[in-house]
């Protein structure tokens, strides 16, 4: 069983020196500027530590655990195949907030489960130590607390931080995380009561973007509704909302064939091959039935497998749709669907 | 700005007479930055619809996702009048089944660009003809219109829809087309190794979403060659090899089609700049044939024409 939280306190300024000292046995990723957003990118000597940064990374840290695109295998011409070099050098991912590392933790679901488990996935997740920067400026496109998180969510953490001014709380949550911080003091009450009403401030100012109470009932006994093609209208059928959403996980795996190499590429439902079939039958015609795949498979089929939503609400999707489709109002426009309670046990 | 209420009554009008069974325009997002493209059917439903600087969206880019016959409405600016115009030399729609609320344009407003200077926490926008003026969080901004417009839009040659049924509003002084220039100057001055370079930089950023091809109105292939899988055309996944090969193609695809109206740029979630290889295609395109696409709806593209007497015989022979 875990330890209860142990509460540490960390300067500031001493921060820099503290993620160099981490070098020493980890690889160490963190939000860096890249164009005119940020992106996990490892630490190296002359990087500036930028967390002022109110908002989320563009692309969300699932990257760090599947590769956009990954080697399975390498094959040779006439039958012969090794697998590729998948070592992994122990790692902090640092400042990830709690809608992905809950997202990363939703995702160990469905890659390690009882009777199969992906070695690549399962590598990179125990060799990694999550320390999270909570959100005491949530966004406004976030909605972490509609869907069971919250700003200050703990899930898939080893250590989270909280922004108390000059210094941050430092809540060590599992053993992983205890060796990362050697030297630090304890907090004193009144550091530990500050973090905690700012978390809990932070918590109460984010609204209900949608009521979730019968949405996978609503969502499911309105399979063939008209409510599919009125909220499709405008997608484009891009990649988008699922490449940055941080639980979207579906691959593809292709042969390479001239680089000799067996990959797997994010794939995405929204996408018109996704669901297309050798035979040329697609039974996902139209962006309607992708975005009904996509809506129900967060809504519905995560909470039939593992009885969780398969969304954090960091957002994402709603900033960066191209067409401005904000799966909130979907969602709220959802809860306006007729149903029927049902009895199953 | 065009009159918004005049652009309405258009709108009823063709729904009320039945000249149009559907209006192609934008109404209000969810998110104060973001407005949506909608598809009115009813004339009660026009008063949902709206028009601002921040309506990003290439609205021809939807022509060829409605069935071909059906009849629609559309309201377009310089960019989307040019689009739908080669989607016609294309074959792809006939002007008799369209009615174009022509608006003249001045400018999209990136909305990245009111991000990085305001921050994120935005909860209202409002323009005129000078300012933007945005409130957020943590307090209320007066911004200039001309320095968040989008980069393909403040180098904009053509902001009047020429071949609109009505045009609202006064039509707005053309743009000096050598302003198209200006995307290309820096990266022309640079060496082929830089120049490479600086396409490797924009490329490695890709993950290979195709929002810039769905957001095109000119890519309406059924599919596409990135999406062949016998014979492959280009390398799949997140390589350097795939991502050069798409952008490299998507470009030269366009040539002669582009109408340089930038809808792939502001889809793009990885902020690539990629209208630069598309106006280097359009300069020559320009310079060698004389030709831009969508300024009328006869002249085909010159690479989708063949003549008895071209130069090189194996193209007829």
């Amino acid at each position: 069983m875990r330890e209860p939280a142990m509460n540490l306190i960390l300067e500031k300024q001493s921060l820099p020196e503290l993620l160099q000292s981490w070098r020493e046995s980890y690889d160490v990723f963190l939000p860096q500027k890249l164009e005119r957003f940020s992106h996990f990118m490892p630490l190296q000597d002359d990087t500036a530590v930028l967390l002022n940064e109110p908002h989320n990374t563009r692309v969300p840290p699932k990257a760090l655990f599947l590769p956009m695109t990954e080697t399975l295998v390498k094959f040779t011409r006439f039958g012969g195949y090794q697998d590729a070099d998948h070592e992994v050098q122990p790692r902090v991912v640092f400042a990830i907030r709690p809608c992905d590392a809950q997202a990363v933790q939703l995702l160990d679901t469905s890659f390690v489960q009882e009777d199969y488990t992906d070695p690549l996935w399962k590598e990179k997740r125990e060799k990694t130590v999550t320390v999270g920067l909570g959100c005491h400026e949530p966004c406004l496109t976030g909605f972490c607390t509609t869907v069971g998180g919250g700003p200050f969510n703990k899930a898939g953490l080893d250590v989270l931080l909280t922004d108390i001014g000059d210094s941050y709380l430092v809540e060590v949550l599992t053993d992983k995380g205890n060796w990362l911080f050697p030297s630090l003091q304890n907090a004193d009450d009144s550091a530990i009561e500050t973090g905690h009403k700012i978390q809990q401030e932070a918590f109460d100012r984010m609204e209900v973007a949608f009521e979730t109470e019968h949405l996978k009932e609503k969502l499911e006994q309105n399979f063939s509704s008209p409510y599919w093609d009125t909220v499709s209208q405008s997608c484009l059928g891009c990649g988008v909302c699922t490449f940055l959403c941080p639980t979207c996980f579906c691959f593809d795996i292709v042969d390479e064939t001239q680089r000799r190499e067996r990959v797997r590429n994010w794939d995405s439902c929204m996408f018109r091959t996704y669901s297309l079939e050798a035979s040329g039958h697609n039974p996902r015609p139209s962006r309607v039935e992708r975005t009904r795949q996509r809506l129900s498979h967060k809504f519905v089929y995560w909470i039939d497998q593992v009885n969780q939503i398969g969304c954090t609400g960091c957002g994402r999707c709603v900033r960066y749709c191209p067409v401005g489709l904000d799966i909130r109002a979907m969602l709220r426009q959802a809860q306006t669907l007729p149903f029927e309670v049902s009895h199953a046990a | 700005m065009p009159d918004i209420d005049t652009i309405k009554t258009e709108a009823k009008r063709l729904l009320q007479e039945g000249v149009v069974e559907v209006v192609v325009a934008f109404k209000a997002g969810d998110t104060p930055m973001h407005p949506q493209p909608a598809f009115f059917s009813s004339p009660d439903e026009i008063d949902q619809l709206v028009y601002s600087g921040l309506c990003q969206n290439n609205l021809a880019s939807f022509l060829t996702r409605l069935p071909k016959e059906k009849k629609i409405g559309m309201v377009v600016r310089g960019c989307e009048n040019r689009s739908v115009d080669a989607l016609i030399v294309e074959k792809q729609k006939s002007r008799e089944n369209l009615y174009l609320i022509g608006v003249p344009c001045e400018g999209i407003i990136d909305w990245r660009k009111i991000v990085e200077m305001v921050g994120e926490a935005v909860l209202a926008v409002e323009e005129n003809a000078h300012l933007v003026t945005v409130e957020t969080q943590n307090g209320r901004f007066a911004l200039e219109r001309s320095i968040l417009l989008h980069d393909s839009c403040s180098r904009c040659a053509h902001p009047n829809p020429m071949s609109a049924d009505i045009l609202i509003g006064e039509a707005l002084p053309e743009g000096d087309p050598s302003l198209a220039r200006t995307a290309l100057e820096e990266f022309e001055a640079l060496s082929s190794e830089e120049r490479y370079a600086w396409f490797q930089k924009e490329a490695e950023r890709c993950i290979r979403c195709y929002a810039c091809r769905e957001a095109c109105p000119m890519c309406f292939c059924e599919e596409c060659f990135v999406d062949h899988i016998e014979p492959r055309w280009t390398e799949s996944g997140a390589t350097p090899a795939g991502m050069q090969g798409w952008h490299i193609v998507r470009a030269f695809h366009q040539t002669g089609r582009c109408t340089s109206c930038g809808a792939c740029e502001r889809a793009c979630p990885m902020d690539i700049k990629m209208t630069y290889l598309t106006e280097k295609l359009n300069h020559d395109m320009r310079k060698k044939y004389n030709f831009e696409a969508g300024l009328d709806v006869q002249t085909q593209p010159p690479f989708a024409t063949v003549t008895l007497d071209d130069k090189n015989r194996f193209v007829v022979s």
